[in-house]
């Protein structure tokens, strides 16, 4: 256990940034006990009343997220599992912005209520989901995930649609951690406890668990309430944290990864290391922010942060990462069944496409109904439509395309552009290039998505190449760069000045925007990236069965690898530009091709190409019909659609 | 000229050594059984061979070169391996499955030419899944999920196959019939074959020569009669073990 030791300078390094802080404002004038405001001085009142309180608060909502997270890896036997990736903290930050923007009344009884409902919900519609396939870690964070993509895309749109709301709620989106009073520690510090008390009882059943459900059930175990209570017991410390301080993701994921690399192996020590590694990450990363807010850098949200420190900690520690997924306990798809003449299926999917395009064209909502244009309105909307309406398919079918390579390259159902992080990285891309180039037009854009795409994803691939990685340690890698990339994105939006709203604008995508030679530029990289898998289509037929038969057989997969990254990494940079980064069309697009049977290479990427277009053309209509006259952004709109879908089919393959 | 020459092969991975100086020659043209305790470097050994691991020192020279100096597609004309659990290989159909032995051949961009359907026609009928062409390989049995897999690598074309623990799944009657498959394109096509088995009786039973590791050494190599003696077993298993003769004279093994 000498290992734990590397905690010290840890914490040591937290608590040194806190006394830096607390120096720079009250010098060594600290206030006596118990705390007297009338007599003190502003500054001490500061000191106690906000920086102390602070600094307990970031040590309390650590711990609280660590131990959350140790409990559901550990109930779920999950090594991702976490308040983040299962959906839970954006399940409570939907309800609160919700309830900020539709019902403020709501929140005089409390923040409180409204994030644990939240959080509920959210967290009974994975677990509902889980229970379907045994709580397999990958089918419950596909499905944590598209909850929580759903639940933030949802809460984005809120957003943007009230201006007013929007600095408070952004800041509150990234975590921030400043505090009035005591209360919220005194809050924070009863929940911790009711929370660890609980979770010490369930110490025993939980550790029977780890044998796994059958085994537990023979030794007389109730596992169906160990795990209700246990969930319960993890979703209630992460809504707690969410209503007081905000969203402030990775902790959950971080602190028992760190405990599992310090060696806890128990579930005991796993709970109690987690919690410990937990309370230093957010300490230490709020120190920084104070830091950098003596610095002059204001109201800096803490959460943005821990995303930062914590994806990058976590690609390190994952190579050190033991008990991944007992064997045999994955299967991830039922054995599929064939389309019997898949060119004719992708033929009437085309056809299809096709037709909704036209129609789309020529009818149009007027106040009061529906109506087909006239000869002359056709002619006058023309030239606005045709763009869209094409730029919003090829973008649909570049994601489609870019998560069958993914799937395929990764052999893992899971991957997409959304999942492994390229989305983010294009975003992240987007941004700078908003941020840094003074007047960027759509080419500079553009070669800033894609090079962020592609270099988020070659971080994906070099880390996994790097020796035999389990699916799930990829995915976890992923979601790491993912949150890196979001982290960076969510501290560039705090500065809050016009290009800040520019980039939330457009991460949640609009096709209002489309020029007609953008359209045929996105067309281009379609026919680009599809002839590019059909170059390398032998390669797609190979790669999914692994590195062993695929080395085998003579293929050098790293080349082959790489080469599919930077398609891929092309694919989603040019559609993210037009639809922003919150769709999930990569990773649906190609599961519905699949699920129709389309199983050969070829089929499959033209198939997830011909339906991520379908997806975009539909959700192009949605988004301008349903907030008729306004227009929801089009990146949103998809995943509305997409989400429900694939949730949907996930609980009807009960196997 | 021997199939493979290795020369204080070592292999290391962090904190430990799995393969501690090998030297030895591999026959050619014959079905080798690759023996020894769990973690005695077996599969390591195999791995190796097949250029899935990089050995941490030492030489190996396959067919009279060094085994790096293969490009990529000839060393898999000339060599197929199969891992020890075969991945799902979701919504393919058998033929589908054995004509992706045929890529060494035609390359990424190549044509899937006659000869390639050709290959695989007679790979399918050698290792008999003719039948079982058309069905997806997730819905066979281990048994005809295994031939599926053979045939795979006979539609390779490669001379040279490394099976590691190719039965290990199987129940007794399927693990004959894939032995006796896999003795079969030995004998009769003059393949080399090296089969990491876990039983010694089904090592005896098919193997024309065996490779005993322990603690990644050799302790062994040689006919199957050598090995069947009490007190090589033993050296080999830590463990007394008795040989019986059967009726017809073969022998076969059990604990003490």
């Amino acid at each position: 256990m000498t290992r734990t030791l590397t905690l010290l300078p840890a914490l040591g390094a937290a608590v040194l940034l806190w006394l830096l802080a607390a120096h720079a404002l009250a010098g060594w004038h600290w206030p006596a006990l118990p705390f007297r405001p009338e007599a003190m001085t502003l500054d001490q009142i500061r000191l106690a009343f906000g920086l102390m309180p602070r600094g307990a608060i970031a040590l309390v909502a650590g711990a609280m997220l660590g131990l959350s997270g140790a409990i559901l890896q550990v109930v779920l036997r999950n090594p991702v599992a976490d308040p983040t990736t299962l959906g839970i903290q954006s399940g409570a930050q939907l309800a609160l912005v919700l309830g900020t923007v539709i019902a403020p009344g709501l929140m005089e009884y409390g923040r409180w209520p409204v994030a644990v409902t939240g959080a509920a919900a959210a967290s009974l519609l994975v677990m509902a989901i889980g229970a379907r396939r045994a709580f397999a870690p990958v089918t419950m964070v596909i499905a944590g995930m598209l909850v929580g993509m759903t639940a933030s895309a949802i809460a984005t749109a809120v957003t943007l649609s009230q201006g007013e709301y929007l600095l408070s709620l952004v800041i509150w989106n990234g975590g921030s951690l400043v505090q009035q009073d005591w209360s919220g520690v005194r809050a924070l510090a009863f929940v911790f406890a009711a929370g660890a008390l609980a979770a010490g009882l369930l110490l025993r059943p939980l550790r029977v668990l780890s044998l796994g459900a059958e085994g537990a059930r023979g030794l007389g175990l109730n596992v169906a309430a160990v795990r209700l209570l246990a969930v319960t017991v993890a979703l209630v410390l992460a809504a707690a944290v969410s209503a007081e301080v905000g969203l402030v993701a990775f902790v959950g994921l971080a602190g028992p990864a760190a405990a599992r690399a310090m060696g806890a192996s128990g579930s005991g020590r796993l709970m109690v290391l987690s919690a410990v590694a937990g309370a230093l990450l957010l300490s230490l990363s709020d120190g920084l922010v104070l830091t950098l807010a003596g610095l002059g850098a204001e109201s800096f949200p803490t959460g943005a942060l821990t995303g930062l420190i914590g994806g990058p900690l976590l690609i390190a520690l994952l190579p050190r990462l033991r008990g991944a997924t007992p064997p045999g306990e994955e299967r991830a798809e039922a054995s599929l069944r064939r389309a019997r003449r898949p060119y004719r299926l992708l033929g009437a999917i085309s056809a299809a496409i096709l037709l909704a395009g036209v129609v789309l064209l020529v009818i149009g909502r007027v106040p009061g109904g529906w109506a087909v244009l006239d000869r002359h309105s056709f002619a006058t909307f023309l030239p606005m439509r045709l763009p869209r309406l094409i730029g919003a398919t090829a973008a649909g079918a570049a994601l489609g395309m870019a998560g069958a390579i993914l799937q395929r390259l990764t052999a893992n159902p899971l991957a997409s552009p959304e999942v492994l992080g390229v989305s983010g990285g294009a975003a992240l891309g987007y941004a700078l290039a908003v941020f840094f180039v003074a007047v960027p037009g759509t080419g500079t854009l553009a070669v800033g998505t894609m090079t962020g795409g592609i270099a988020a994803l070659a971080v994906v691939a070099a880390f996994a190449q790097r020796r035999q990685m389990p699916p799930e340690r990829i995915l976890l890698a992923g979601i790491a760069v993912s949150a890196l990339a979001s982290a960076v994105l969510a501290a560039i939006m705090s500065v809050g000045d016009t290009r800040s709203f520019l980039v939330l604008a457009w991460l949640s995508g609009s096709a209002a925007m489309v020029t007609p030679a953008g359209a045929a530029g996105l067309c281009a990289v379609v026919a680009a990236v599809w002839a590019m898998a059909l170059g390398t289509r032998r390669w797609l037929g190979i790669l999914p069965l692994g590195d062993g038969v695929a080395g085998g057989l003579g293929l050098r997969t790293g080349g082959a690898r790489l080469a599919l990254v930077v398609v891929a990494g092309v694919a989603v940079g040019g559609a993210t530009i037009l639809v922003g980064p919150l769709s999930f069309v990569g990773l649906m697009a190609p599961h519905m091709a699949r699920r129709m049977g389309l199983v050969l290479p070829m089929d499959h990427v033209t198939g997830a190409a011909l339906i991520g277009g379908g997806l975009m053309l539909a959700a192009d209509f949605g988004a301008r019909m349903a907030g008729f006259p306004y227009e929801l952004p089009l990146g949103l709109f998809a995943s509305l659609i997409g989400a429900p879908w694939l949730i949907g089919l996930m609980m009807r393959r009960a196997r | 000229m021997s199939l493979f020459s290795l020369t204080g092969l070592t292999v290391d991975v962090p904190g430990r050594r799995l393969l501690d100086g090998l030297t030895l020659d591999v026959p050619k043209g014959q079905l080798i059984a690759l023996i020894g305790h769990n973690g005695s470097g077996k599969s390591t050994l195999l791995k190796t061979l097949a250029r899935q691991i990089a050995p941490s020192g030492g030489a190996i020279r396959f067919d009279g070169r060094p085994i790096g100096a293969w490009a990529a597609r000839d060393h898999a004309r000339r060599l197929a391996f199969m891992p020890q659990t075969t991945p799902p290989a979701d919504g393919m159909t058998v033929a589908e499955l054995v004509a992706l032995g045929r890529y060494p051949w035609h390359g990424a961009l190549g044509r899937f030419g006659p000869d390639d359907a050709r290959a695989v026609d007679r790979a399918l009928a050698e290792c008999g899944v003719a039948a079982l062409a058309e069905r997806l390989v997730d819905t066979l049995s281990g048994g005809e999920r295994q031939r599926a897999w053979l045939a795979m690598m006979v539609a390779q074309g490669a001379e040279t196959l490394l099976l590691d623990e190719p039965i290990s799944a199987l129940d007794i009657s399927h693990a004959v019939e894939v032995m006796s498959l896999v003795r079969d394109m030995c004998h009769s096509q003059r393949r080399s074959a090296l089969v990491v088995l876990h039983d010694v009786n089904m090592a005896a039973r098919y193997a024309d020569h065996v490779i005993a590791l322990r603690r990644g050494q050799v302790v062994m190599q040689g006919p199957p009669s050598d090995l069947m003696q009490p007190r090589m077993l033993e050296q080999i298993y830590g463990l007394p073990m008795q040989v019986m003769l059967r009726p017809d004279g073969t022998p076969v093994a059990v604990p003490a």
